[in-house]
């Protein structure tokens, strides 16, 4: 019974733990969109697939450059999580034809 | 064929399928003149050529890739633009375009190569933008020699160097992009203010006054370019330290580099790409040319060879006429398969320094100068 407890116990700490990083992984989508936008589209992000501490370094960087972050914690945590480099390459992203004038309706 | 539900349901599915694939196409962004290009970021403009287009000597303007490390300044004025030459010299001038066309003018058929293209294909993976193949294309550019516009500001002979700005400058405290060049470069007879790029005068590209440096990595050829200053000393500007910068000893991929033993690039390897057929692609048994372009930085291209067994057997393919330096050559292969199956297709360029691409290209921090031999992968098969 005592065992079951604990297992149950243990199985919410790490339900609690999951919703928490899921919290600072959305807030960190939402600061990237802060963050990173005044100077470049999010595609230069999200093309991307580094270590924890390679987007660590990114954001020295960036913030040596003068971004602004009120929330590089939970920034990193958004990068690691989306763009790790433990991730899938990025599926290429296509323009669309910017030469060929479209067919007024 | 009987209609079932189940029909129905992948039916229906397929189509909600398409329609969110079409959403997602229509996400995407035109960017004004150019073709379907490889979007790796929209602003500033970071776009890859798709290597169906490598199928012409002269890159069309409208496929020709573009590397902007910084936002594009607001289109300039052919009328009020002039172009600041001081530093080291004995008459600073200020040149207008009028100025810079009475000029004696040169053409220079050149490849200009991103100095990060490849950059994805290094394991481990390396900052900064993902580019494959195609981060190149090769333009005839046109416009006076540097040389002679610094011959007419009186150069002095002790200025070791120009460094270039150009009109584009950095959001927030993002360094200005400046470049370095050494006088010998500068004041080589190829080194040209390009006024125009396949007889036009892309804004995207830098016009109306771009730098071109042949054989040099693509940072070299500044865009928009509004001063030129000559210098005893190297600019130490981060776009020259410690941006754009190579391990003088090869390092341990995954590791990090020595500051003090990073040097600055200056002429581009040899190498060869493979445009068709592309990667992965199926293809019917039947005859098919395997094609590609090879250049050598400030070298010609003396030779490239194709395996369409993994590297164990090589022979040479037809080169395109124009054997010159700082220009590609195209080149192409008549292959028959012998069978269906998955083969491995490589290329390799020899040039005319003798320089071979190598099999492994050396892991760098910043994945610079991407030459290994090339490979792609197809499949013969029926009703491809």
């Amino acid at each position: 019974m005592r065992t079951a407890i604990l297992i149950g116990g243990a199985a919410l700490l790490a339900l609690v733990t999951l919703a928490a990083d899921e919290a600072t992984v959305e807030r960190g989508r939402k600061e990237a969109g802060l963050a990173c936008t005044p100077c470049h589209s999010l595609r230069l992000v999200q093309s991307q697939r580094l270590s924890r501490a390679a987007w660590n370094k990114e954001l020295d960087k960036m913030a040596g450059w003068g971004t602004k972050m009120t929330d590089r914690d939970a920034l990193l945590e958004y990068l690691v999580a989306n763009f790790g480099d433990d991730k899938p390459p990025a599926p290429p992203a296509i323009s669309k034809d910017g030469v060929t004038k479209r067919k007024q309706p | 064929m009987p209609f079932t539900r189940r029909h129905l349901f992948a039916t229906l599915a397929s189509g909600a399928i398409a329609s969110q694939l079409a959403r997602a196409a229509d996400d995407t962004v035109a960017i004004p003149g150019k073709r379907p290009m490889i979007l790796h970021n929209d602003r500033p403009e970071d776009l890859e050529t798709p290597v169906r287009y490598f199928d012409s000597w002269l890159t069309p303007i409208e496929v020709f890739f573009v590397r902007q490390h910084l936002p594009r300044p607001a289109a300039i004025d052919p009328e009020t633009y002039r172009l600041t030459i001081n530093g080291m010299v004995s008459k600073p001038l200020q040149l207008s375009l009028d100025d810079l066309k009475k000029l004696p003018q040169f053409t220079v058929p050149a490849t200009i190569e991103c100095t990060g293209n490849g950059r994805g294909f290094y394991s481990p993976k390396v900052p900064g933008i993902q580019w494959m193949r195609g981060a190149i294309g090769n333009a005839e550019w046109r416009g006076p020699r540097v040389s002679d516009v610094l011959k007419s500001a009186g150069v002095n002979s002790s200025a070791a160097f120009i460094e270039t700005d150009g009109a584009d400058v950095g959001l927030a405290s993002t360094p200005d992009f400046v470049r370095s060049l050494p006088m010998n470069k500068a004041m080589h007879p190829a080194t040209i203010l390009a006024l125009s790029m396949n007889g036009q005068t892309p804004d995207i590209h830098g016009f109306p006054v771009r730098l071109i440096v042949p054989g040099w990595d693509g940072t070299s050829s500044v865009k928009w370019v509004i001063r030129i200053s000559a210098t005893a000393q190297a600019s130490t500007g981060f776009f020259m330290n410690p941006g754009y910068r190579y391990p003088k000893y090869a390092l341990p991929p995954g590791t990090p580099a020595k500051p003090a033993e990073l040097e600055t690039i200056e002429g581009m390897p040899v190498k060869s790409c493979i445009t068709a057929p592309e990667d992965q692609q199926k293809i019917a048994p039947e005859p098919a040319t395997i094609r590609g372009f090879a250049w050598a930085g400030e070298n010609a291209i003396e030779r490239v060879e194709v395996s369409t067994d993994g590297g164990s057997r090589w022979r040479d393919a037809q080169l395109s006429p124009k054997k010159l330096p700082f220009a590609w050559r195209l080149w192409s292969f008549e292959w028959t398969p012998a069978d269906r199956g998955y083969y491995t297709l490589m290329s390799r360029a020899t040039d005319t320094a003798g320089r071979v691409q190598p099999i492994v290209s050396p892991w760098n921090p910043s994945g610079y100068l991407w030459n290994a031999i090339d490979r792609v992968g197809v499949t013969v098969e029926k009703s491809a």
